[in-house]
């Protein structure tokens, strides 16, 4: 008996050395980065992609004319220059010299134009469309774009940036191939290599890309699905980049990690659909904004990381938190406008969350609960799976709802869509005016950044005035990498372009 | 060894009382009854969804017994409240699930023919059905009250139920006493009632002894997807997810209501251990 | 001879009803998952484009209604998908750009093989740890025992799961599954250490209810007369316990082990997901967040079809150790 234990000992000892050493991190020349995702990506096609992984993942393999900076400037990608006409109605372009397409067939203007007419075409399901859709028409000559616009739009330029704008070769358009594992081809800083369904993506450098070729060999996006786990894949050396959402599992990252926190555009929002009773009336609205603390629920819900925000948070056009009606918290005002709507003993509602969007809804929605309790409004909390928050969201059937909204470095493109009469999220905004209107019309049209300030502040203050939403505030995101990984520069787009600049040692 | 088909009142408390694991088992349920008392009756230290901007995160102290969550919330207020709700969803699901099952199981098992087939369908289809679904399908068509929730793990369980009755009816049916009893021309129900029943009892007591405590761990799993009770409320399986992740810096989020829940399963099931030996004749006489 | 015709015809035909019955269940499986998916709201089209839906216009929603094939009325949805199950490619996975059966290949021999460890581990765990109970009730071992048995049944699998990756991983750099998955018949080895903590997460969770049933089991048979007589007439007491007393209880633990095999089967997830295992479990969960109609009908099916042979098998068991059911 003794023996057949000591035996029993010996052996699992054997297998989990043996297994630690099998499994240790091998002194290898090649430079292999492994990328930790939560869900696995879910097209090929980059003017569709609108999840995380697939934009993260394929932003790597195409690319776009202009790019975003890490201070959000807007240089050159796959156009070198650019200028618009006085009018602010044409954007020309001047495309990169030189630049080859993965499959060896050289990039040039007919490839842009074959790439911006598929994202306009409504049968290819481009998920950029309507930030472009003022494209009246598209010139192309050798490396010389002109794109004629129906109104003058100088934030369009802006919109050129990312994954959804990838410019494909004009070839893959018309043999319709785009989005198929065979041709997935683009002029990024690292190639498509396979794609095993829910498990892994594998990418090989571009030596010819344009920026210089990489310095990583490969990069893996391998798919984990609980962050906890991909902590865990990071400490045991097997993943040496994640992006982290939760900020109690970044609280865990321990000193042999290296952690980027971040600002990003993204922002937390108590959605109020003011079309509907009891926020029909502005005064319900008000009260409710007052009687929420901001601080408090950065502090709860997101342990701290995040800063509170206005309704903008493009960095150039920054709303300042302060400006608004209660920009503390306060109960005396929340009564009296609760009193003045008519609902003196409070009121009752329901917001719709979905906690499996992202780590901090819960709490977020917790937060507010507890904190307009005070008031005397009881808050309940209407809790749904992502997709059906979605399908909800979109049909405006809900009173107010917890949303985790991505957010632009130009505020025409982040609010036109939801505060314009006319655009198409605006039922889900639940709220316009015709003052709105017309300040969404002066600011596309203006050239001037001056101009554009006053313009985007005076949207600011309707917004907040009339409390269409309770902004609260803006996530940190947390980007962690090995300690061997040098040279990440994180980008507030959440984009992970930079990797072309990556070193592993 | 004369099996004593007739027990008095007085007899089954004696050999309840008489096992180490029931006594064990009643004092833990007499626990976890005073405790439930006292957090329906709102006697906590603390409101369980207060939450203190001031204090979050606080290890154990004399103010807050068990420490603070990372809302500020007390945790002994909320563990006890916790205990209460995961006790409330756990019996709800289980009751209806035992009442549904047993009923149809020992039916089927009785009558067979077509109607055993009907159930035993059925039943296979909600079984083999997964759970995550249902109970998915559940909370998005029906909303997340924990009676809903209850719901879910009920229909989840029920077929477990019907097959556990099924079984031991199948067998006990070709025993020689029972065939005896139905040439005799004995009723159908009084045969049911006075010679079946009595038959399957023990394994049933023991299943609803594990069920009530694999509700409790169902609801937790469901909380751990976002699909169980909701927050701010507090079940001790939602307050066990919830902690994971702060169980690296705050150990006491996560180790008291886990003691808790260990509490209500051990008691659970040894309260089943200790039933089983009371009501059981066979086991008595040993 | 006329006997032997006579029995074999009736075999036949419980054979027949068997199969039958099973392909009823099957087929009301394969309504209800098809009618529960409809009933939640969204559909493949916000699965896809989460709130980026918002910017598609009507004229490309109904392409998009086209293109997933939910344009059609419920009934031919439901009869197109029928047909491409029954056809074997089990439809088609629009997120992947495979056919559903092309994934459950890669994640179904997965699954079955945690249930498979998992129920193994759990079952000889569960009743050696049972008989180690049962034979001196009461005594020290079978207090060891049960509380075995009771802390196996209290702990949350998500617990043990993210303790065993989260101590491995920070305090020995160990954890095998954040490295590619590998089928045991690519790398046995690296496929043992992969499986080798999330089967035991499950073992353990199995071998919880099979102990305390093996050991009441145990203790109910000890008492009847024929093993009364076997020790009367001196059998030795292992042969006692093994060959009759384990034998006559068997009809409850085959039960519990076949009920702990179907709810492995299902209910895999949570340990799939923690220790990233591209199981059916995982392909279920993403499929119903991005309402991909298709995939989970055909995997639930798949998991359907398993359960009912294995209730089939269950049912021959019971024939096999109990001669008492007809």
């Amino acid at each position: 008996m003794k023996l057949r234990k000591k035996i029993a000992v010996v052996g699992v000892a054997t297998a989990l050395v043996a297994g630690v050493v099998l499994v240790a991190p091998a002194q290898a020349a090649s430079k292999d980065l492994v990328v930790g995702i939560t869900l696995d990506i879910d097209k090929l096609d980059p003017q569709g992609a609108t999840s995380f992984s697939t934009v993260r993942a394929l932003g790597l393999v195409y690319g776009s004319l202009v790019e975003v900076g890490p201070k959000l400037q807007i240089r050159p990608g796959l156009a070198t220059s650019w200028g618009f006409n006085a009018a602010g109605t044409e954007l020309r372009l001047h495309l990169r010299k030189g630049v080859k397409f993965q499959d060896g067939s050289a990039f040039d203007a007919t490839d842009v134009k074959a790439s911006l007419d598929r994202i306009l075409d409504p049968a290819n399901k481009a998920a950029a469309r309507a930030n472009i859709a003022t494209i009246k028409s598209i010139s192309a000559s050798g490396l010389n774009v002109t794109l004629t616009l129906t109104q003058p739009n100088v934030p369009i330029l802006a919109a050129l940036d990312g994954v959804n704008m990838a410019m494909l070769s004009s070839t893959d358009i018309a043999a319709g191939n785009v989005g198929k594992a065979g041709s997935v081809n683009g002029t990024g800083p690292f190639k498509f290599v396979s794609w095993d369904a829910g498990q892994s993506v594998k990418l090989t450098k571009n030596s010819t890309y344009w920026g210089g070729a990489p310095k990583l060999d490969t990069v893996t996006f391998r798919v984990i699905p609980t962050e906890a786990s991909i902590l865990s894949a990071l400490n045991a050396g097997t993943v040496q980049f994640a992006v982290i959402t939760s900020p109690l599992v970044a609280k865990q990252v321990s000193s042999n990690l290296t952690m980027y926190k971040t600002p990003g555009l993204a922002y937390m929002a108590l959605q109020i659909n003011a079309r509907q009773a009891p926020f029909n009336n502005l005064n319900v609205r008000l009260a409710v904004q007052c009687a929420i603390s901001r601080a408090e629920v950065v502090k709860t819900a997101a342990s701290g990381d995040g800063s509170v925000i206005g309704p903008i948070t493009s960095p150039a056009y920054k709303s300042d938190p302060k400006a608004r009606p209660c920009p503390e918290v306060d109960l005396v005002k929340a009564k009296a406008y609760l009193t003045a709507a008519g609902y003196p003993n409070g009121l009752t509602f329901k917001t719709m969350v979905a906690p499996t969007q992202q780590a901090t809804i819960a709490g977020i929605g917790q937060s507010l609960k507890s904190q307009l309790a005070k008031a005397g409004i009881t808050m309940e909390l209407d809790v749904v799976d992502d997709s059906t928050f979605v399908s909800r969201w979109l049909a405006a059937d809900f009173g107010t709802a917890i949303a985790n909204n991505g957010g632009k470095i130009d505020p025409d493109t982040m609010y036109t869509r939801y505060f314009t009469s006319t655009g198409n999220l605006n039922k889900v905004a639940g709220y316009s005016s015709a003052t709105l209107d017309s300040l969404f019309t002066q600011g596309k049209a203006s050239g001037s950044v001056t101009q554009r300030t006053a313009i985007y502040k005076a949207i600011s203050a309707e917004l907040e005035n009339n409390a269409a939403w309770v902004w609260l505030f803006a996530p940190l995101e947390y980007r962690v990498t090995a300690k061997n990984v040098t040279g990440f520069v994180p980008l507030a787009t959440g984009s992970l372009l930079e990797l072309r600049k990556v070193d592993m040692n | 060894m004369a099996k004593k088909k007739e027990v008095s009142q007085r007899g089954a408390v004696h050999y309840y009382l008489q096992s180490t694991s029931g006594v064990v088992g009643a004092v833990l349920l007499l626990f976890m009854i005073i405790v439930s008392i006292c957090a329906a009756m709102g006697w906590l230290p603390h409101n369980p969804l207060d939450q203190n901007i001031e204090s979050l995160l606080h290890a154990p102290s004399s103010k807050f017994w068990f420490g603070t969550d990372d809302f500020g919330r007390d945790v002994f207020s909320r563990t006890l409240d916790g205990m209460r709700r995961s006790l409330t969803v756990s019996i709800t699901a289980v009751s209806l699930a035992a009442i549904v099952g047993i009923t149809l199981g020992i039916l089927g098992g009785y009558l067979g023919k077509w109607f055993d087939m009907v159930i035993t369908r059925v039943s296979d289809v909600f079984f083999a059905f997964p759970a995550i679904l249902l109970a998915l399908a559940i909370v998005a068509s029906l909303g997340n009250a924990w009676y809903e929730t209850s719901l879910a793990i009920a229909i989840v369980y029920t077929p477990i139920f019907i097959r556990v009755a099924r079984g031991p009816v199948l067998s006990v049916k070709e025993m020689d006493y029972i065939k005896v009893s139905r040439i005799l021309g004995y009723s159908s129900p009084r045969i049911l009632i006075k010679h079946i029943l009595p038959n399957v009892f023990a394994p049933i007591v023991v299943q609803i002894a594990l069920s009530l405590s694999w509700a409790i761990l169902t609801e937790s799993g469901l909380s751990f997807l976002g699909l169980g009770t909701q927050p701010p409320n507090a079940s001790l399986g939602l307050m066990v997810s919830d902690a994971q992740p702060l169980a690296a810096f705050a150990w006491w989020t996560l180790v008291f209501p886990s003691l808790f829940i260990t509490i209500v399963v051990v008691g659970l099931n040894l309260v089943g251990d200790g039933l089983r030996d009371a009501l059981d004749p066979a086991r008595r006489s040993s | 001879m006329q006997g032997i015709s006579k029995l074999r015809r009736l075999v036949f035909s419980s054979t027949f009803i068997r199969i039958a019955s099973a392909i009823t269940t099957l087929f009301g499986i394969s309504v209800f998952v098809f009618l529960v998916l409809r009933v939640i709201p969204g559909n493949t089209i916000t699965g896809a484009f989460g709130i980026e839906t918002g910017a598609l216009n009507p004229q490309q929603i109904a392409e998009l209604r086209h293109y997933y094939g939910i344009d059609q009325p419920m009934v031919m949805q439901y009869i197109s998908w029928m047909r491409s199950f029954l056809s074997g490619n089990f439809g088609y996975s629009f997120a992947t750009g495979r056919s559903v059966f092309t994934l459950t290949k890669v994640a179904l021999p997965v699954t079955v093989e945690l249930a498979f460890i998992g129920t193994i581990l759990g079952v000889i765990m569960g009743i050696a740890i049972g008989m180690f109970s049962a034979r001196k009730p009461g005594s020290l071992r079978d207090f060891g025992g049960q509380l075995f048995g009771l802390l196996a049944l209290a702990i949350p699998g998500f617990v043990l799961s993210t303790a065993i990756v989260t101590i491995m991983a920070n305090k020995f750099h160990y954890f095998p599954n954040s490295l590619e998955y590998m089928p045991p018949w690519k790398d046995p080895w690296m496929n043992f250490q992969q499986m080798m903590f999330p089967g035991l997460v499950l073992g353990i969770a199995v071998a919880a209810p099979v102990m305390r049933t093996t050991r009441s089991a145990l203790l109910e048979t000890v008492d009847k007369d024929f093993v009364r007589t076997a020790f009367g007439k001196g059998v030795p007491s292992r042969k006692v316990q093994f060959k009759h007393v384990l034998r006559n209880s068997l009809i409850p633990i085959v039960t519990m082990t076949g009920i702990q095999f179907g709810y492995l089967l299902g209910g895999a997830v949570i340990v799939e997901k923690i220790f990233a295992l591209p199981g059916m479990g995982r392909q279920v969960l993403e499929a119903i967040t991005r309402r991909e109609y298709a995939t989970v009908q055909s995997s639930v099916m798949v998991f359907a079809i398993m359960f009912v042979t294995i209730n089939i098998l269950t049912d021959l068991v019971y024939r096999r150790v109990d001669p008492r059911i007809k």
